[in-house]
């Protein structure tokens, strides 16, 4: 079974943290976790990042209700970003909105793989990664 | 005697003459006679007068005319006569008897002009002005038809104007046609009318006018000037007609319509507050609870008593977020649906007074300045509780992100608005990002800076408050440089 070798967490919520990062240890389909509150952050570590393509995550979980920079001020700010083609990060959703406005938005959203409703299992992750 | 001749020949030239005896038997006819005739003189010598009778007079006429020639007099009238094709043709006619020794009548001489062309074009003339007169008839039926000199003095008025105007004709005759004026039209509209007309142009439009109980009409007018040989008008013909009941109609359609926007707009700000309610529910409660259940099946699931610990002691804050959470929603809902909250006048100085003693030590060890005018409107029509709400979120705000450079000063102003209060709260603190966060600024448990105490409700609850009011909240703020928070208070009882 294939794994990732990168995944990001963008989240404010501690438990929440805490409990997906005791679901992906369980699963071990994860080698590296790198977690930030809020979209600020990760966009920050990614732009710092962009020649140094291990450092990059594969994929993304992203919530939408964040201080500082949400969810959806992230996706715009990152589409602006010159990534290399040969690099791709598979960015979801991960929020514990079941508004279909946001559904609807999110996956209208052409870097939104898809829409993950909290929480996390490791049915969902097996999921993902067999799609990769 | 040559002098005589040279008569008959002038009489003969311009004439038609005929010469009849004392029964009627024509004796003698001009060429004149036979060309309007088409008779050949042959055919009309020894033949009785009547065979160019037309029938068209009645028979008391044609009596009347022979009594008068058989007595010997002079006859003259205008007479229809038929020719031989059947065509008619109208002659002037003279009828001279010429008398006998005894004073009787031995033969009569009729001079006669062709008057047809004359006679036509008093009949087409006849038509038109009936024309005229049918025309208007009609106008005086339907329409309310008034005329005025250049003045504007009235010179004519129909029943129609009557009747609707409630005064009489004599009433109206010599007056200034603005005994009608309602007033209720600008001096605009009104200049414009008067300039059209006097330049000799038609004017279309509507006015109101008011009638001698007082009572208002409305009247869709043409106005037409009546021009002299030089072009400036004499008079002017104004013909209206009724659209009172239209204009009502008009009016309620656009009180309903007004209406019906107004419920719109009640219904959108319902359908917001709901949309905010389920993202709330769905962002805000629905996270926690998430936690929660999470946390308790890995709790099942966890054989290790030091893995179970540490998993309940995170069970903890967890609950109390939710907790706090579905308080302030509660709370919020309480503000909505507290229609019967009442608004009484709050002095402002009063209220910031009340308000800083909460803060005393904050600004203490902040070595915070807050100054206040409120001399420009020291007083405000709102629910104290409210107005005390807003005080305290927005100082203890200001307070809470002041900026790490420098000491904390706070202003604010009221200045009065059309009916309205705004107060205003400058701060010279951290600021926030507009460009990132305006659509979020008011909503629940959004919070834009890093601080241990942000929860994201206070902006919330306050602009819920305004807003259940019928006011504004809204800010200005750069980064580094501060904010200004506005809120309008729109002072009515709701």
């Amino acid at each position: 079974m294939s794994s990732i070798k990168n995944l990001t967490l963008i989240d404010d919520d501690e438990v929440f943290i805490y409990l997906t990062r005791k679901t992906l240890n369980k699963t071990n389909l994860v080698d590296h976790i790198r977690v930030f509150e809020n979209g600020l952050e990760a966009l920050n570590f990614i732009k710092n990042n962009l020649d140094n393509q291990d450092e990059l995550p594969e994929v993304i979980f992203l919530d939408l209700s964040m201080p500082i920079m949400d969810g959806w001020q992230f996706l715009q700010e990152f589409s602006k970003l010159k990534l290399d083609p040969k690099k791709t990060i598979t960015i979801y959703i991960c929020s514990s909105s079941i508004s279909p406005d946001d559904v609807a938005r999110a996956k209208s959203n052409s870097e939104v793989s898809d829409f993950i409703f909290k929480p996390i299992t490791a049915e969902k992750l097996y999921d993902i990664v067999d799609r990769l | 005697m040559e002098k005589i001749a040279d008569y008959m020949y002038a009489l003969d030239e311009s004439a038609i003459v005929a010469i009849t005896d004392q029964i009627g038997i024509i004796t003698y006819v001009n060429d004149n006679f036979c060309k309007i005739s088409k008779y050949s003189r042959k055919e009309l010598i020894g033949q009785d007068h009547r065979l160019i009778n037309s029938g068209y007079h009645p028979k008391s006429f044609i009596r009347n005319l022979w009594t008068n020639i058989a007595k010997g007099k002079v006859w003259k009238g205008e007479i229809k006569n038929r020719a031989k094709d059947g065509a008619y043709y109208w002659v002037d006619t003279t009828i001279v008897p010429f008398l006998n020794k005894e004073g009787k009548p031995y033969q009569y001489v009729a001079i006669r002009f062709d008057i047809t062309d004359r006679k036509k074009g008093e009949a087409d003339l006849n038509r038109s002005l009936k024309e005229i007169s049918d025309y208007k008839y009609a106008l005086d039926v339907s329409a309310i038809v008034a005329i005025t000199d250049q003045k504007g003095i009235i010179r004519h008025v129909n029943e129609n104007f009557c009747k609707i105007s409630k005064y009489s004709a004599q009433e109206l005759i010599g007056k200034d046609h603005r005994i009608i004026n309602s007033g209720y039209h600008s001096k605009a509209y009104i200049r414009d009318l008067w300039t059209t007309i006097a330049n000799g142009r038609v004017w279309k439009g509507e006015l109101k006018n008011k009638a001698k109980d007082g009572t208002y009409y409305w009247v869709d007018t043409t106005i037409v000037p009546f021009l002299k040989a030089d072009g400036k008008p004499y008079q002017y013909v104004a013909i209206r007609s009724d659209i009172t009941e239209r204009k009502k109609g008009e009016a309620h359609i656009k009180k309903i319509n007004h209406q019906a926007i107004e419920h719109g707009k009640v219904l959108e700000s319902k359908n917001r507050q709901l949309v905010d309610f389920c993202n709330i529910v769905s962002h805000n409660l629905r996270g926690p609870l998430i936690n929660i259940s999470m946390l308790i099946d890995f709790m099942d699931n966890s054989e290790s008593e030091e893995e179970k610990n540490e998993i309940q002691s995170k069970m903890k804050p967890v609950v109390n977020h939710l907790m706090e959470v579905f308080n302030e929603l509660v709370e919020s809902i309480q503000v909505k649906q507290d229609t019967g909250i009442t608004a009484d006048k709050q002095y402002l100085d009063h209220c910031l007074e009340k308000t800083v003693v909460g803060f005393e030590t904050q600004i203490k060890n902040y070595q915070a300045n807050i100054r206040a005018d409120f001399s420009k409107a020291p007083w405000v029509f709102f629910p104290q509780k409210y107005l005390e709400s807003i005080f305290a979120n927005l100082i203890s705000n200001a307070l809470k992100y002041k900026s790490p450079k420098r000491d904390p000063e706070i202003f604010i102003e009221s200045t009065p608005v059309s009916g309205a209060t705004l107060l205003s709260f400058v701060d010279n603190g951290m600021g926030i990002d507009l460009d990132l966060h305006r659509q979020h600024l008011f909503k629940i448990r959004k919070t834009f800076h890093k601080h241990p105490d942000a929860k994201g409700f206070g902006l919330f609850m306050i602009k819920t408050q305004v807003e259940a009011m019928g006011g504004e909240i809204w800010v200005e703020s750069q980064p580094d440089k501060g904010s200004t928070f506005f809120v309008k208070i729109l002072n009515a009882e709701v």
